[in-house]
C-alpha cells in the first residue's frame, strides 16, 4: 500500500462519477420513516456506486443521519426498500447490515469508553478472530495495529478509549470498519471534531478506501467539505431527496441553494462594528480545574471580556472548553485563581453566587442541564426567578405567575409550544434553545456564556439565535462564545482565542483571522 | 409488531384509568393462582370484600390497618418523589414507637398532661425518632454518595434488633418487670391511660392516627407543588444536573427530605402505639412488615399525597382481611402476592401512561403535528 | 484442645459455610449488573428459591446425591421465574428497575410467593430429608487449620469456587463476556456493533435470579437446613450480596472475599455464644448490617476517586428508536 497518493481533484475521482458501474452498492428506493410527531424521512431515494464517495448535504433535520440509520439497520423504515448490489434487503437488526458489508461512523461515537481499542474494534465481530470463544487479544491487536499502519491512522491497539482524544477515537471507529472489511462506510458528519487540518488527511483516507472500490457515504452540512470530498451529493432537505449533483458540476452557490431551498448569502456579515471598548466585565485570572478524569482540565486560563462584545473561543472538542463555561457559571469549582464579574469575585463552585453576579449560561447540553425534561415549560422558565418575587412570596410559589412568566416568553422570544404547561422534552431543539435565551436574557445578564449554541439547529432557528447573540452584545453585554464550527466563530466574533489542551495558546483579531490560522492553533501548533 | 412511541402529551384520564385497571388486571392474575392451587377466587374475593369493608365493624378495622400504611407510605412517596429510595420508614417506624413510647411513659411517671398533650408529644418525639435514623442514610447519601437503598434497608433490620434487644434482652425503661410473669415472658410497660389516642364516629370508628395522616398527606401536597423547596425537589428529581445549574443545593434537600420521609415513618410509629397497641411491641411491629407495604401504596399512588391515602385504605382492608381470615382458606402470604402483583400491574401500566403501543408494522403515527411538537434530539 | 476447635478456626470455617449463598447471591447479581440491570429482588428470589429446593427434597424420594441436584434444580428454576418478571417489566416495558427490583422481592418473599408456596404445600411441618454435608474429597479435612475451612465443606462450597473462576474467565476472557461488559457499559455501542441488547439482559438477568435460587436453597438444605416462613430464613443476606457486588467493584475474585468477610460477620454470634461470651446478641446479630454500610461508605467514597465505577448503564433502560 502506498504507491498511489489519492489526491482530491478530477482524476481522483472513481467510477461513480462516470456512471459506468451498471449495479450501484446502495440504492434506497423511496424510504419512509415516521416517529412521534415527525417525518423524519419522506420517500427518499438515492443510490451509491461502488468506488465512489458520496455525500448526503442536507441542513440538520433534513433526515441524513435517520436514512443512514436505516441503512444501518438501527431503525426499520416504515416504508421503501433497500438494495445493495442490486439484492433486495431487509435488516432485522444492525447485525443484518454489518454482516452485508454496511458500517457506519456516528456523529456521537460508538464506543465502549473503559474498553481498549483492540476490543472495540473485535467487538460484535463473528467472522474472523470474534468468532472463537475466546477473545485472543494478541491476534487482534496484531490486526489492529497492521491496518493502522497501512491507512495511517495510527493508534495503539492497547489504550483504553477514555484515554483517546476524540480525533483518535475516530480512528478507532475507521479500524473497526477496514477490520470488518466494510465494503460501505457511512461517515455521520465526522468533521465536526476535527481540526481542518486533520479533516484534509481523514479526506485522504477516504478517498484511499474509495480507490479500493469501497463506497463511501459522507454525511454533512458543511458545503465546502462536500465540494472537497465527494464524487457525488444527494441533497436532503425537510426530510425528502431534492436532487443528486455530480460534486464537479456544483458550486457551493448552487448546493447551498438546493439544500436550504433558497439563494443564500454566503459571504460572512459584512457589517462589522467598530471595536468595542466598554469595560471589563469578566475577567479570569490563572483560573485552574482538575478534570473528570485525573489531571487538569484547565491549566491557568486569563481571559477578559468587555461589555458589548462577542469572544470565540475556538478549539477541538475535549481542550477545556465545556469546563470554562461550567467553571464561569460556577457548576464546576477551580482549584486555583479567580474569576470576577465586574468588581465582585465569585465563589469558586457555587452557581447560585454566579447567577447572582449576572452570569448567564446557556449550556451545550440543552435538555438536561439547562432545563429538566419532563417538568413544564413554566417550571424551566422559572429557574433562575422563582426565589425572587414576585414568582414566590416567602417560601411558596406564584403557580400563577409562573405560568404569565412563561407565556410572555413564549410569546416575545416566538417558542412554537402548545402551552406553558407542555413539557419540555416535547420542543424541538430550535424553540428549547429560544426558550432558554429567552429565560436568560429575561434576568438582565451582564456576561452570557453560549456553549455550542446552534449545534443540530436547522438553518432558521441557527439565526434566530445568531441575532439574538448579536443583539445581547449590542446591549452591552459580554457574550463569550464556545463553537465548533469556525464558520460561526469568523461570522460572530470580534476577538477569538483558542484552547488546546486547557490552556488559551493564542489570540486572534477575528476580522483578520483565517480558518488556516485557528486550525493551526488548535491542532497545538504555537503561534506565529 | 409491537412498537413503543412515546406519548407528546399524557391524557388526564389516563393517569387515572391506568391504575384502575391495574388493579383489575391483578385482581384477574391473582384468580388464577388461586384457581391453580385450589381455591375458589370468587368465593375468596367476596370473604375478602367482607372482611375488608362491607362487614359489620370491617372498615373500622380497616382505618386501623391502613393508618400504619398510611404514614409509611406518604413517607415513601415523600424520598421517592425526588428519587431518593429510603426504603427504611420500616426500622424509623420503629424508631418511632420507641421515642413515642417513651415520651408517653415519661409523661406518665409524671402523672402530668392531658391526652392532646401526650398525643403532641407522642408525635414529636416519634417523627424526630423517625428524621433522625432517617438522617444517617441522608447524610451518607449526601456527603459520601453512598446508595441509600441498601443503607436504608439495613438499619430496618438493626432497628429490629434494637427493639428487640429493648423488650426482650436487657432490663430497659420500655420493658415491664412489675409481675412474675412479665420477667418471664418480656413484654413492654404499657402506656399510660392518657396516651390512648380518642377515636372519632360510632359506625365507622376512625383513629385519630388516620387523621392525622391525612393532615400530613394535605401539608406533604402543599410542600410539593406549591413552594420553592418542592419546586427544587422536582428539578432535582428529573435532573440533578439542571438543578446544579440552577443554582440548588442538592445535598441540603436530600437531607431535608429524608428528614422529611422519615419523620412521618416515625409519626406512624406514634400512631401504632396510641392507636393501637399501647405498648412497644417488637414481634408485632415487625411482622407487619409496614414499611415495605408502604412502598407498594405510595408506588400505585404514583407518589401522590392524596392518592396514597385512597390506596392506603385498600390495602389497608387487603390486610385486614389477611388478617381476619388467615387460614387453610387463606394462606398466609396471599397478601404479600397479591401486594406483589398489584405493584407489577401498576409498573406494567407505567408504561401505557408513558407510550403509545402500536400493534400494526403499519400504524400510521401522525405526522403533521408541526414543529412545535418535534421531539428535541 | 486441638488448634482446629479454637475460636478463630470454627468462626473461619463458618464463614465459608454462611459466605456460600452470599457468592452464589453476589455472582448472579453481578451477571445482572454487567448487563446493565440492577435487580433489587435478590432477597425474594433467594426465598423462594430456598422453599422450592426445600419442597423438591420432600417430593422426591432416592439418594441424597440426585436428589440434592435436582434440589438446587428446582432452586435455581424458581429464582430464574422470579427474575423473568423483573426482566419483562424492566427491559420490555421499561419500568423502574428499582421499584420492580422492590416489588419483587415483597412478590416472592417472606409474606408473600414463598410464604404462600410453603403454607400450601405444609413445608414447615415437614421434617429434613436430605441436606448437604460436608465432603472430604482431598482426605485434608484434618489438616491443621485449613482442614475444617476449607476441606471440610459442602459440594456446595467447592461449586461455588468453580462458578467464581468461571463467572471470571467469562468476563475478562471469552467474546460473551466482551459483549456482556459492552451491553452494560454502552448498549448503543453494543447494538450499533450487532449485539442483541434485549437477549443479553434477559439472559443475564435470568442467570443471575437462578443464581440467587441457588443462594437460596444454600439456607434451606446446607446451612440451617429447614423451612419455616418468613423473611428470617435469609434474613437479609440478598442485599447483603447487592451491597457485596458494589464492595467488590463488580469483580468476581473480590466477590468471594467479600462474601466470606460479612459470612464470618454472620457465623460470629453463635460462635461466640458457644464460646461463653456474653455480649447482648442483638448488638453481633447487627454486625453484618452495620458492616455492610461501613463497607459500602468507604467504598463509596473512594469509587469517586478511581475509575471503578458501576456499570456505565446500570439502572437505565435501552431505548433505540427514542429521539
Amino acid at each position: 500500500m502506498g504507491e498511489s497518493t489519492p489526491v482530491r481533484g478530477a482524476n481522483g475521482r472513481g467510477a461513480g462519477s462516470s456512471g459506468a458501474s451498471p449495479i450501484p452498492a446502495v440504492r434506497m428506493v423511496e424510504v419512509t420513516k415516521r416517529f412521534p410527531g415527525v417525518l423524519a424521512n419522506d420517500a427518499v431515494s438515492f443510490e451509491a456506486a461502488p468506488g465512489e464517495v458520496h455525500a448526503l448535504l442536507g441542513e440538520n433535520g433534513a433526515g441524513k443521519t435517520t436514512l443512514s440509520n436505516i441503512l444501518t439497520g438501527l431503525y426499520r423504515p416504515d416504508e421503501g426498500q433497500i438494495e445493495l448490489f442490486g439484492e433486495a434487503v431487509h435488516f432485522h437488526s444492525p447485525r443484518d447490515a454489518l454482516d452485508a458489508g454496511i458500517c457506519m461512523v456516528h456523529q456521537h461515537f460508538r464506543l465502549v469508553e473503559p474498553f481498549t481499542v483492540a476490543e472495540n474494534v473485535v467487538l460484535g465481530d463473528h467472522r474472523s478472530e470474534g468468532k472463537s470463544f475466546f477473545v485472543h487479544s494478541p491476534a487482534i491487536e496484531r490486526r489492529v495495529a497492521e491496518l493502522g499502519e497501512q491507512y495511517g491512522l495510527g493508534v495503539h491497539p492497547r489504550s483504553r478509549i477514555w484515554q483517546l482524544s476524540v480525533g483518535e477515537q475516530q480512528r478507532v471507529e475507521i479500524l473497526k470498519a477496514l477490520y470488518r472489511e466494510a465494503r460501505i462506510l457511512i461517515m455521520d458528519e465526522p468533521t465536526a471534531v476535527l481540526t481542518p487540518q486533520e479533516a484534509e488527511a481523514l479526506f485522504v483516507t477516504l478517498r484511499a478506501m474509495a480507490e479500493e472500490g469501497k463506497t463511501v457515504i459522507f454525511i454533512s452540512h458543511k458545503l465546502h467539505e462536500v465540494t472537497a470530498v465527494a464524487d457525488r451529493v444527494t441533497v436532503l432537505r425537510g426530510g425528502r431527496t431534492v436532487e443528486t449533483v455530480m460534486a464537479s458540476d456544483a458550486t457551493q452557490r448552487s448546493l447551498a441553494a438546493l439544500m436550504v431551498g433558497r439563494e443564500v448569502d454566503l459571504g460572512r456579515s459584512p457589517e462589522r462594528k467598530q471595536k468595542p471598548s466598554g469595560d471589563v466585565v469578566l475577567e479570569l485570572d490563572g483560573v485552574r480545574v482538575p478534570g473528570d478524569r485525573g489531571g487538569e482540565a484547565l491549566k491557568g486560563v486569563a481571559l477578559v471580556l468587555r461589555s458589548g462584545e462577542i469572544v470565540a473561543v475556538a478549539g477541538v472538542a475535549g481542550n477545556g472548553q465545556r469546563e470554562l463555561a461550567e467553571t464561569i457559571s460556577g457548576m464546576r469549582a477551580s482549584s486555583a485563581g479567580t474569576i470576577r464579574v465586574g468588581a465582585r469575585e465569585l465563589h469558586p463552585g457555587d452557581p447560585r453566587d454566579a447567577i447572582k453576579a449576572g452570569v448567564a449560561h446557556i449550556p451545550e447540553d440543552r435538555l438536561g442541564t439547562g432545563l429538566a425534561p419532563s417538568l413544564s415549560i413554566s417550571r424551566n422558565a422559572a429557574f433562575k426567578t422563582y426565589r425572587t418575587a414576585p414568582i414566590s412570596w416567602g417560601p411558596f410559589l406564584a403557580v400563577k405567575r409562573m405560568a404569565e412568566l412563561a407565556r410572555s416568553l413564549i410569546k416575545r422570544y416566538d417558542v412554537k409550544a402548545p402551552g406553558p404547561e407542555t413539557p419540555a422534552r416535547n420542543l424541538s431543539g430550535g424553540n428549547l434553545q429560544k426558550l432558554m435565551l429567552g429565560r436568560e436574557f429575561h434576568g438582565d445578564p451582564k456576561v452570557l456564556i453560549a456553549a455550542q449554541p446552534t449545534r443540530g439547529l436547522d438553518v432558521g432557528a441557527i439565526e434566530t439565535v445568531h441575532g439574538f447573540l448579536r443583539d445581547a452584545a449590542s446591549n452591552g453585554v459580554a457574550v463569550l462564545l464556545i463553537s465548533e464550527d469556525l464558520d460561526e466563530i469568523l461570522a460572530l466574533a470580534d476577538r477569538v482565542v483558542v484552547m488546546y489542551e486547557g490552556a488559551i495558546v493564542g489570540e486572534l483579531d477575528a476580522a483578520s483571522a483565517t480558518v488556516e490560522e485557528l486550525g493551526y492553533l488548535m491542532a497545538g501548533g504555537e503561534a506565529r | 409488531m409491537i412498537r413503543l412511541e412515546r406519548r407528546l402529551d399524557q391524557p388526564k384520564w389516563l393517569s387515572v384509568a391506568v391504575p384502575v385497571g391495574s388493579l383489575i388486571a391483578a385482581f384477574a392474575i391473582m384468580a388464577v393462582i388461586l384457581a391453580v392451587t385450589g381455591h375458589a377466587p370468587g368465593h375468596t374475593y367476596r370473604q375478602m370484600l367482607e372482611a375488608g369493608f362491607t362487614g359489620n365493624g370491617a372498615f373500622s378495622a380497616t382505618l386501623l390497618s391502613a393508618t400504619p400504611i398510611l404514614f409509611t407510605g406518604l413517607a415513601a412517596a415523600a424520598a421517592f418523589r425526588m428519587q431518593l429510595f429510603n426504603i427504611g420508614a420500616e426500622g424509623q417506624l420503629y424508631l418511632g414507637a420507641v421515642g413515642a413510647s417513651w415520651i408517653a411513659l415519661k409523661l406518665g411517671d409524671g402523672d402530668a398532661g392531658s391526652t392532646p398533650l401526650y398525643v403532641l408529644a407522642m408525635c414529636v418525639a416519634a417523627g424526630v425518632m423517625g428524621a433522625l435514623w432517617a438522617l444517617i442514610p441522608g447524610v451518607l447519601r449526601a456527603f459520601a454518595n453512598t446508595n441509600e437503598i441498601i443503607t436504608s434497608l439495613m438499619l430496618n433490620y438493626v432497628a429490629g434488633f434494637l427493639i428487640t434487644y429493648l423488650i426482650f434482652d436487657s432490663s430497659s425503661y420500655w420493658r415491664d418487670v412489675s409481675t412474675l410473669q412479665a420477667q418471664s415472658f418480656p413484654q413492654g410497660k404499657p402506656m399510660p391511660a392518657g396516651a390512648e389516642w380518642p377515636t372519632f364516629g360510632s359506625s365507622v370508628v376512625v383513629p385519630l392516627g388516620f387523621l392525622i395522616g391525612l393532615g400530613v398527606a394535605a401539608s406533604l401536597w402543599m410542600l410539593y407543588s406549591r413552594t420553592r423547596f418542592g419546586f427544587e425537589v422536582s428539578v432535582i428529581a428529573d435532573s440533578p444536573r439542571a438543578a446544579r445549574y440552577a443554582g440548588m443545593r442538592t445535598r441540603r434537600k436530600i437531607l431535608a427530605v429524608m428528614a422529611i420521609s422519615g419523620g412521618i415513618a416515625g409519626i406512624g410509629g406514634a400512631s401504632q402505639i396510641g392507636d393501637f397497641t399501647h405498648t412497644l411491641d417488637p414481634t408485632g411491629l415487625q411482622g407487619a412488615a409496614f414499611g415495605y407495604t408502604g412502598i407498594v401504596v405510595a408506588a400505585l399512588a404514583r407518589y401522590n399525597p392524596f392518592a396514597v391515602c385512597l390506596v392506603a385504605v385498600l390495602l389497608g382492608g387487603l390486610q385486614n382481611a389477611g388478617f381476619t381470615l388467615q387460614g387453610p382458606d387463606f394462606p398466609s402470604g396471599l397478601v404479600g402476592v397479591m401486594q406483589g402483583i398489584i405493584l407489577f400491574c401498576a409498573l406494567g401500566g407505567e408504561l401505557l401512561i408513558r407510550y403509545r403501543v402500536t400493534i400494526s408494522r403499519r400504524a400510521r403515527a401522525r405526522a403533521d403535528t408541526g414543529s412545535a411538537a418535534e421531539p428535541a434530539r | 484442645m486441638s488448634v482446629n476447635d479454637s475460636l478463630v478456626v470454627v468462626v473461619l470455617a463458618q464463614a465459608v459455610l454462611y459466605g456460600t449463598p452470599l457468592l452464589y447471591a453476589a455472582l448472579g447479581e453481578l451477571l445482572a449488573e454487567r448487563s446493565g440491570v440492577l435487580n433489587l429482588g435478590v432477597e425474594g428470589m433467594m426465598l423462594f428459591g430456598a422453599a422450592v429446593g426445600y419442597w423438591v427434597t420432600q417430593s422426591v424420594h432416592g439418594a441424597d446425591a440426585p436428589v440434592l441436584v435436582l434440589a438446587l434444580v428446582g432452586a435455581a428454576l424458581s429464582g430464574a421465574a422470579m427474575a423473568a418478571i423483573h426482566a419483562f417489566l424492566t427491559i420490555t416495558l421499561r419500568a423502574s428497575q428499582i421499584v420492580s427490583g422492590l416489588a419483587l422481592t415483597i412478590f416472592a418473599g417472606g409474606l408473600g410467593l414463598s410464604a404462600y408456596f410453603g403454607a400450601e404445600l405444609d413445608l414447615a411441618s415437614l421434617p429434613v430429608t436430605h441436606q448437604f454435608a460436608s465432603l472430604d474429597v482431598l482426605g485434608l479435612a484434618d489438616l491443621p487449620v485449613l482442614g475444617p475451612i476449607l476441606f471440610d465443606q459442602s459440594a456446595l462450597v467447592y461449586a461455588s469456587w468453580v462458578l467464581t473462576l468461571l463467572v471470571a474467565v467469562y468476563l475478562g476472557r471469552t467474546r460473551w463476556g466482551l459483549n456482556v461488559r459492552a451491553v452494560g457499559e454502552a448498549p448503543a455501542s453494543a447494538d450499533a456493533m450487532g449485539i442483541n441488547v434485549t437477549r443479553y439482559r434477559y439472559i443475564h438477568v435470568l442467570v443471575g435470579g437462578a443464581l440467587a435460587g441457588i443462594g437460596g436453597a444454600c439456607f434451606s438444605l446446607s446451612i440451617i437446613p429447614n423451612w419455616f416462613a418468613g423473611d428470617s430464613l435469609v434474613n437479609g443476606a440478598g442485599w447483603i450480596a447487592i451491597a457485596l457486588v458494589i464492595f467488590a467493584f463488580w469483580r468476581p475474585g473480590i466477590c468471594l472475599v467479600g462474601a466470606y468477610l460479612f459470612g464470618g460477620l454472620s457465623a460470629l454470634p453463635s460462635a461466640l455464644q458457644a464460646h461463653g461470651v456474653t455480649i447482648p446478641p442483638e448488638f453481633l446479630y447487627s454486625l453484618p448490617y452495620v458492616m455492610t454500610i461501613v463497607v459500602l461508605v468507604v467504598v463509596s467514597t473512594s469509587l469517586a476517586k478511581r475509575r471503578l465505577g458501576a456499570p456505565a448503564a446500570l439502572g437505565i433502560p435501552y431505548v433505540r428508536e427514542e429521539r
